[in-house]
């Protein structure tokens, strides 16, 4: 009785429905309209049918509408940033989910108890309760977990390595590949990219829908190009070698101020954090005061990280640089020399400091001190989002109104994303579920800068060539970010002692002997021998990587060489159409008058005909006036 | 068959005109909005409707998944306001001034307009013709990567 009421009907069809469009999402777009095509319905329902697939569609592709009003507002510059930042947000999701799955879930089978208690505090220090969680590389188990005596047995050790490994092989690979996809497409070519005018035919941005938005770009165009015809227009000075010098003085002392700044701030950012150490090593009490001075570090870090960003557009106004990009350039060149001495001074205090210090778990530190920088990073965004727009924003329309709304500052905020970005992944050895903590904040990092934006800002008045700029970030984001954190996971897997009491390789006495042990055990299985075989020629063989590098150092020479030839090539074809146009219209000139004449005189036809056999013989040539052929 | 001849022609070719066009949020404050139109639109009358299909071509030049050939084809006939396949003197004023705007403190003047105009030739003009034409424009459109990306409207 129950199956034939209506109530089950009309659930059945809508799971009916749900199942035909779950099943026509799993397919390919071609399979899919094949199948809607096969489907004996009337055009009503299989409209319907797609209608609801592309909302789905629409749906998954996550903040899609959000970033469409963004684009359409701001422009495709200030779009940029936030497309990295998603793009950034995937990475951290799919580090998380795998490193949930194949570390954490184990490690919950065989968990120890955790003895300490919790107060608030851990959550920003990191410490006190959460020492003994999953959260950190010294909770988990250097034992092979088996659920049931003689049932599968799960190797931690084996799993850790693996797990952080092969992701860190599939972040290389996307990075290598949106890389060259990216500068195949945006190909950056600084000589033919001279003219400021025939930049301006290519120049609208199409995606603009907002009607103030279109307005202001057009009033910062004219803008442009009025400064543009003034500069020409100005006679080329030529500086005296008195001025030469002085301007070469200036880029000198300005180089070696900043240089200096960030020489100090590593020094500054090394003491403090050997001081920290030593008290930590010293006394352990955990109470409010000792916690606190935990935090002083990343504050620091992060302090100069805001600053002395400031300090660095000033120096690039006081050199007062010929070309404005130029001083974009160098601005960003500083910034990313003081970002990189900052991690790199933090990693190898961490690597040569704390490492051979003789604290309990050394490992578990680092991760304590890479979740504080997180987190306080975090946090000084925030704020930075709320001073430097929002509170700006107020004093530039109510106090000082020449000052003016503020622009989105691009550049700055995706090399803090970079630099972020780059925490989480040295982080990722020491501390498993840190992607996830990352995931959440840059969730929170969209929505409010995007609140921000709408709210406090305007769209930028010069010209950001978005897509040359997001080459080059993604290409900052593998060099010196994927390539050095790459670098750091190696020195500690191969060179350093793991601690002996807590880990997953305690006792060891190098993490990568893991896997050598591993390779020994599998010598006695007779099957496996394949896999001892590759290790012990190939990883293992000096002479396979000196065989492979020469091979991609003369592969890499030929495709120079190749450039080298087109370039030229190019070159010469452009000579010769300005040959070749030239000539025809000096020709047209002179005997236009003649050439026009024998032209709609005569034309000459060429007969052919096509024996049995199919092959063709000229039959006649005659000549006849071209009114025979209307062109 | 069922259908007669009349009504199967106009089903086909329903046509919107060009105000309620320009009414979409993408194009309301596009200053191409009129050429837009005009290219896209296959209307015999010259009203610049455009029907169904004129809609589903424009939207697919203006697609991600158009190649640069396209776009820049397009943009050239966009650009081209005379519609005499070459970019001249006059085009490129008109271009300029659709990109300034048409607020008196923001349009150039003749000697600003003639001079961007000289340079823009001298950049742009291989053959040395006085005026652009479509390989000249691709030519100089290939070498700017932002194009594809800026020339998009996305529904």
């Amino acid at each position: 009785m129950y199956y034939y009421h209506p109530k089950f009907w009309i659930f059945n069809a809508f799971c009916a429905e749900a199942k035909l469009i779950g099943n026509l999402v799993s397919m390919s777009t071609r399979e899919r309209i094949k199948a809607i095509q096969k489907m004996p319905e009337t055009m009503k329902k299989k409209r319907e049918i797609r209608n609801s697939l592309s909302e789905y569609f629409h749906q998954l592709q996550l903040w899609h509408k959000t970033l469409k009003i963004i684009g359409g507002k701001f422009g495709t510059g200030v779009l940029s940033y936030f497309v990295f930042l998603k793009w950034l947000l995937t990475f951290n999701i799919f580090s998380f989910l795998i490193n949930f799955s194949f570390i954490a879930i184990p490690q919950f089978v065989a968990a120890e108890p955790n003895n300490l208690s919790f107060t608030g505090l851990e959550l920003i220090t990191g410490a006190g309760y959460f020492q003994e969680t999953i959260l950190y590389y010294g909770f988990y188990t250097n034992a092979t977990i088996s659920k049931t005596e003689n049932g599968a047995s799960y190797n931690m050790q084996l799993a850790y390595i693996f797990t952080v490994g092969i992701y860190f092989v599939i972040c290389l690979f996307s990075l290598v590949f949106s890389m060259t996809k990216s500068f195949r497409r945006n190909f950056i070519n600084p000589q033919a990219y001279s003219g400021n005018a025939s930049k301006l035919l290519c120049t609208w941005d199409f995606n603009i829908t907002n009607e103030k938005a279109v307005k202001l770009k057009q009033k910062n165009l004219s803008t442009q190009i009025k400064e543009a015809l003034f500069e020409v227009n100005q006679e080329v000075l030529n500086f005296s070698l008195k001025e030469r010098v002085v301007h070469i003085v200036i880029h000198l002392a300005s180089w070696v101020a900043s240089l200096g700044t960030a020489v100090v701030a590593c020094a500054g950012v090394y003491f403090l954090s050997i001081n920290n150490l030593e008290l930590f090593m010293k006394e352990r009490k955990n109470d409010l005061e000792s916690q606190a001075a935990m935090l002083v570090l990343p504050i620091v870090a992060s302090l100069l990280n805001a600053f002395i960003p400031f300090f660095y557009s000033w120096l690039g106004l006081l050199e007062k640089f010929q070309n404005p990009r130029h001083q974009i350039y160098v601005t960003i060149t500083r910034n990313i020399i003081l970002k990189i001495s900052i991690v790199g001074i933090l990693c190898y205090y961490w690597l040569n400091i704390v490492a051979a210090s003789e604290s309990q778990c050394w490992e578990t530190l680092v991760g304590q001190d890479i979740y504080r920088l997180v987190l306080v990073d975090f946090i000084f965004c925030l704020l930075g989002c709320f001073f430097g727009e929002f509170v700006r924003r107020i004093i530039g329309t109510t106090v000082y109104v020449s000052l003016g709304v503020p622009e989105f500052d691009i550049a700055r905020n995706v090399l803090d994303l970079i630099y972020a970005q780059t925490l989480t992944w040295i982080g990722i050895f020491f501390s498993p579920l840190l992607p996830g903590i990352q995931m959440i904040s840059f969730s929170v990092v969209f929505y409010v800068k995007k609140v921000s934006l709408m709210m406090n800002c305007q769209p930028p008045r010069k010209v950001w060539r978005a897509a040359q700029m997001t080459t080059f970030f993604i290409f900052l984001l593998f060099f010196p970010s994927l390539v050095g954190v790459l670098s750091v996971i190696a020195v500690t897997v191969w060179r350093l002692k793991p601690s002996k009491e807590c880990g997953p390789f305690r006792g060891l006495s190098s993490m990568y002997a893991a896997i050598s042990e591993w390779i020994e055990t599998l010598k006695n299985y007779p099957g496996s021998e394949w896999v001892v075989w590759i290790y012990q020629n190939l990883f293992q063989s000096e002479l396979f990587f000196f065989i492979l590098s020469t091979l991609l150092l003369i592969i890499t020479y030929l495709y120079w060489q190749i450039i080298e030839g087109r370039k030229t090539m190019v070159k010469l074809l452009r000579k010769q159409i300005i040959n070749v146009s030239l000539t025809f219209s000096f020709l047209l000139l002179k005997f236009g008058f003649f050439v026009d004449c024998l032209i709609s005189c005569c034309a000459v036809v060429i007969c052919f005909s096509y024996d049995s056999v199919g092959e063709r013989h000229l039959t006649e040539i005659k000549m006849t006036s071209l009114r025979d052929f209307p062109i | 068959e069922l259908l007669p001849e009349e009504e199967k022609e106009n089903a086909r070719s329903v046509r919107i005109p060009k105000s309620r066009i320009l009414t979409l949020p993408e194009l309301r404050a596009n200053p191409f909005q009129h050429r837009i139109c005009r290219v896209f639109s296959t209307s015999e009358d010259g009203d610049d409707s455009m029907s169904f299909e004129d809609f589903l071509d424009m939207l697919s030049v203006f697609s991600d998944s158009a190649t640069s050939e396209i776009k820049s084809h397009y943009a050239f006939r966009i650009f081209d306001f005379d519609d005499d396949g070459t970019l001249d003197k006059k085009d490129l004023e008109n271009l300029v001034n659709c990109l300034t705007g048409q607020s008196e403190e923001s349009r150039l003047n003749s000697a600003e307009m003639e001079q961007l105009i000289q340079n823009i030739l001298e950049e742009s003009d291989i053959d040395k013709d006085g005026t652009i034409n479509l390989s000249e424009f691709q030519h100089v459109i290939s070498r700017s990567p932002d194009f594809a990306s800026s020339f998009k409207i996305v529904l």
